[in-house]
């Protein structure tokens, strides 16, 4: 079988030797039509003329999209493939939370703030050639809210109800004016024509295939749905008759890699040019290298440990307070999240309009923290129970920040057992009213909508969304800032709006309901050859205004 | 041999109907809401309790499940909750994916495990022995991902030779190109099998070369690559086989930690995001998929037996 004097030695070096010589892949370096021009600054507008036009973004998601059709999306990964096939009626502007004409030129918001009529563009079509108008329009919006209605039934749609719950009828007024009305005055609601439940999708695509429209995106945006290979990629070439203008780039592929030390590496070998969630130790070492454009910007998320406020001595306004104090969340963000991160001394992302800082902050000091214990009744401090989940959207590192929370926490006497859970079964128990709540004290974070206020304070703090109402997990309370909220949400002056917000941010303050850490950063990390690319702080990406330069 | 073959395979139906009822159970009885996993924390408690009536979650296990096997019965796998597609063509396709790999797999272990442990039997305690057996120590001691992640670096990034992850380029399709994406997952994954079935070939070649018939055939003149060729290694592979078999299983594994690492598009990643998302019917598919897989690799094992050691009878 073997010839005498063949050595296992010496195979295995010819095995070594074969896969050196095997061929280089062929890596989808983004082909560009660039003749070589000089580098352009990043603040120009449009690629030098003759150049910029053409090649490929790869991007690197942190895992598979869940479906395309933006009206039933709940997730980044999927907001992030869907985005750039639709048009949403209105627009947030660039790098801000402020609206802008979309696919409505125009709007007009009655004095009694109940009628919104929306003006839209004419001469729009769809992906598939038909027209966009007030008919297709009011599809989109009757699928998502009206359970009668004959294409409900060909998708779920979880952000209908915090979309479009307000809305008591849409009505079309001629073929380009829609007319919405709401139940109630409700001031963020421009906001909600922006969001992704708002983007409208082909009527007649609908129609066509049912419940794989998940599947079969078509929208009005600035990039065409090519193919979606589940696990593999998602294939986007650009729109050339786009309304605003034809994107430069001519394809954007999605690829799902969920390792994020694999989608570094993919990155460095060229395999994507273009990834999301950079690991906090390697975030130094991309900023560095030539090769590379590390994009950054301060996202709508709260990281935060709330209470049981509904028991003792978490009820108690100064143990949360000395909490607040003996927490060192300094050391957390600079030591463990390592510029992924930025102090938060607010429930509200300094992104949302109305943001103070001019509020009462507890800077880490272990000796207040002992003093308000003594005061509050609770000299030895007590113990506790804490619980983490081992990972989760928006949590960046639970375990070990939640480590560093308990060692903090003991240094003063508090003495918390942390218990982990899978993510899926820790929000089944921690989003529960008050006496089905087992924990003292738990993780958790959130990422705004809509960008306004509202979808943090009211959502989060007043004391009418206690689960299963709403979002205040921990049960806090503080009559004074429910009212501010409550008018806060139905003033339709935003000055007049900014001023109550601001109050109650104040007020939130002297009575702190968590243990606020920090504000995630955005980051994605990029080949130098992509030019002009700005985050959005609610999430996805625009490409259509990116270019390619080699 | 028909009749015992039809035996195991009519045996097979209550093995997979408990593997079913097992999987079932427990993905009940764990924690978590698929509708409200799905619908994030922002849900409303209206929402969710119309789309758990929609996916069915509200009426009673027993009758979840028995909806839930006629209709697989019937060859309908039912819809994927998080994916929003149909779970057959989806799980069949990222069956096909993962079968790629682990056949390849299978085929480097064997292919590099075998020669091994005949070279390091026929040359006990002899240099290529000892090395051989000091990477089968190795190649059995590191941990899968990780060497998994070390490939890439090295492969992937440092030589540049090889795709670091996934299962195609984009816009290719050709065998080349994902035989170039199978290498390093599939000798990732390989390793720890590669090892084991060294280590049983040598063993069992060693048995074999000691037992007197050996000494016959040696003392009949026959040429030394007779001997181990025809005689002893016919014999020796028989434990070898079993061990191979039940390998496809520890592969099945290890197979799942790759596919993540790799971002393989493979069944293993369509159930760890399955079982993450409370995907019911999608995670209830593909083990049921990949339980039969297993069942029928181990009856076409006990199947060649037969040819390979002629002790062996399958008729009454």
């Amino acid at each position: 079988m073997f010839k005498r004097g063949t050595s296992l030695v010496g195979v295995l070096v010819l095995i070594a030797l074969i896969l050196v010589a095997c061929s280089p892949a062929a890596t989808p370096a983004p082909a560009s039509d660039s003749s070589g021009s000089e580098a352009t600054t990043e603040a120009e507008a449009a690629p030098a003329s003759g150049s910029g036009e053409g090649g490929t973004i790869i991007v690197g998601l942190q895992a598979e999209p869940t479906t395309l059709d933006s009206q039933q999306i709940s997730d980044y990964n999927s907001h992030r493939a869907a985005y750039g096939l639709y048009d949403a009626l209105l627009r947030f502007k660039d790098e801000s939370t402020a609206v802008e004409p979309g696919l409505a030129e125009s709007w007009e918001i009655s004095d009694d703030g109940l009628v919104y009529t929306l003006k839209l563009r004419q001469g729009v079509k769809f992906h598939d050639g038909t027209d966009f108008n007030a008919e297709a329009a009011k599809f989109n919006l009757e699928r998502q809210i009206d359970v009668n209605h004959p294409f409900h039934d060909t998708g779920e749609f979880p952000y209908a109800e915090f979309t479009w719950g307000t809305v008591d009828k849409v009505e079309v007024v001629d073929d380009y004016t829609l007319k919405i009305t709401l139940k109630e005055p409700f001031a963020p609601f421009l906001n909600h024509l922006a969001m992704h439940p708002a983007a409208i999708v082909s009527p007649a695509a609908i129609e066509k295939y049912g419940r794989d429209i998940s599947n079969n995106p078509v929208g009005t945006g600035p990039f065409k749905f090519v193919s979606w290979t589940p696990g593999v990629e998602v294939v986007l070439e650009k729109n050339p008759d786009y309304w605003r203008g034809a994107p430069h780039v001519d394809k954007v592929i999605y690829r799902p890699i969920i390792e994020d030390q694999s989608r570094l590496t993919e990155l460095e070998a060229g395999g994507v040019n273009f990834i999301v969630n950079i690991p906090p130790d390697d975030l130094a070492r991309l900023k560095d290298d030539p090769n590379l454009n590390v994009v950054e910007q301060p996202g709508m998320h709260t990281w935060w440990v709330a209470f049981n406020q509904a028991k003792a001595p978490f009820d108690n306004t100064q143990v949360r307070q000395a909490i607040n104090y003996a927490v060192n969340k300094q050391a957390i963000v600079d030591n463990l999240l390592q510029g992924t991160g930025t102090l938060a001394v607010n429930p509200l992302p300094p992104v949302v309009w109305s943001y103070t800082d001019d509020i009462q902050r507890y800077d880490y000091s272990p000796e207040k923290a002992k003093e308000l214990l003594a005061e509050a009744g609770y000299p030895d401090g007590f113990s506790c129970s804490f619980w983490v989940p081992e990972s989760g959207s928006g949590m960046q590192q639970p375990v070990a920040m939640g480590t560093a929370i308990q060692a903090d926490l003991k240094a003063v006497g508090i003495d918390c057992e942390i218990q982990t859970f899978e993510w899926g079964t820790y929000l089944d128990k921690v989003i529960v009213p008050p006496e089905d709540a087992e924990y003292d004290m738990f993780e958790m974070s959130w990422i705004g909508d809509n960008g306004d206020p509202d979808n943090h304070l009211y959502i989060l703090l007043s004391g009418e969304q206690w689960p299963p109402q709403g979002y205040n997990m921990g049960f806090y309370k503080n009559d004074e800032v429910d009212a501010l909220l409550q008018e806060a949400r139905t003033t339709l002056d935003q000055a007049k709006r900014t001023e109550l917000y601001q109050e109650a941010q104040k007020l939130i303050a002297q009575d702190p309901p968590w243990i606020i850490v920090d504000h995630e950063t955005q980051i994605v990390a990029m080949d130098k050859s992509i030019k002009n690319f700005k985050l959005h702080p609610t999430g996805p990406f625009r490409f259509e205004n990116v270019w390619i330069e080699e | 041999m028909t009749r015992y073959v039809t035996q195991r395979v009519i045996s097979l139906i209550p093995v997979l109907i408990g593997v079913t009822l097992l999987v079932f159970l427990v993905m009940q009885l764990a924690p978590g809401d698929p509708a409200q996993i799905m619908l994030g924390p922002k849900a409303t408690e209206s929402s969710l309790a119309q789309l758990r009536h929609e996916l069915g979650l509200d009426q009673p296990i027993y009758v979840q499940y028995g909806r839930w096997l006629t209709r697989v019965v019937q060859g309908d796998w039912g819809r994927s909750i998080q994916l929003k597609r149909e779970v057959l063509p989806f799980i069949l396709e990222r069956f096909r994916n993962s079968a790629y790999l682990m056949v390849l797999a299978v085929l480097l272990a064997c292919s590099a495990g075998i020669p091994a442990g005949i070279i390091s039997a026929i040359r006990q305690y002899s240099l290529d022995d000892r090395v051989a057996m000091i990477l089968v120590l190795v190649g059995f001691s590191i941990p899968i991902f990780w060497l998994g992640i070390m490939l890439q670096i090295i492969f992937g990034l440092k030589l540049g030779i090889l795709p670091v992850s996934g299962m195609q380029s984009p816009g290719q399709t050709g065998m080349l190109d994902l035989l170039k994406h199978l290498i390093l997952p599939a000798v990732a994954l390989a390793t720890g099998a590669t090892a084991i079935i060294a280590r049983m070939t040598r063993s069992s070649m060693l048995e074999v070369v000691r037992q007197d018939y050996i000494r016959t055939a040696r003392a009949k003149g026959l040429t030394e690559r007779t001997t181990t060729g025809r005689h002893a290694l016919k014999n020796a592979l028989i434990p070898v086989i079993t061990i191979v078999g039940l390998q496809v299983g520890y592969l099945l594994g290890g197979d799942i930690l790759i596919e993540i690492v790799f971002s393989y598009p493979g069944i293993g990643l369509a159930m760890v995001n399955g079982i993450l998302a409370r995907d019911f019917p999608l995670v209830q598919g593909a083990i049921l998929l990949v339980a039969s897989s297993y069942v029928l690799i181990n009856l076409a094992v006990d199947i060649t037996y037969a040819y390979i050691d002629p002790r062996i009878h399958y008729e009454q």
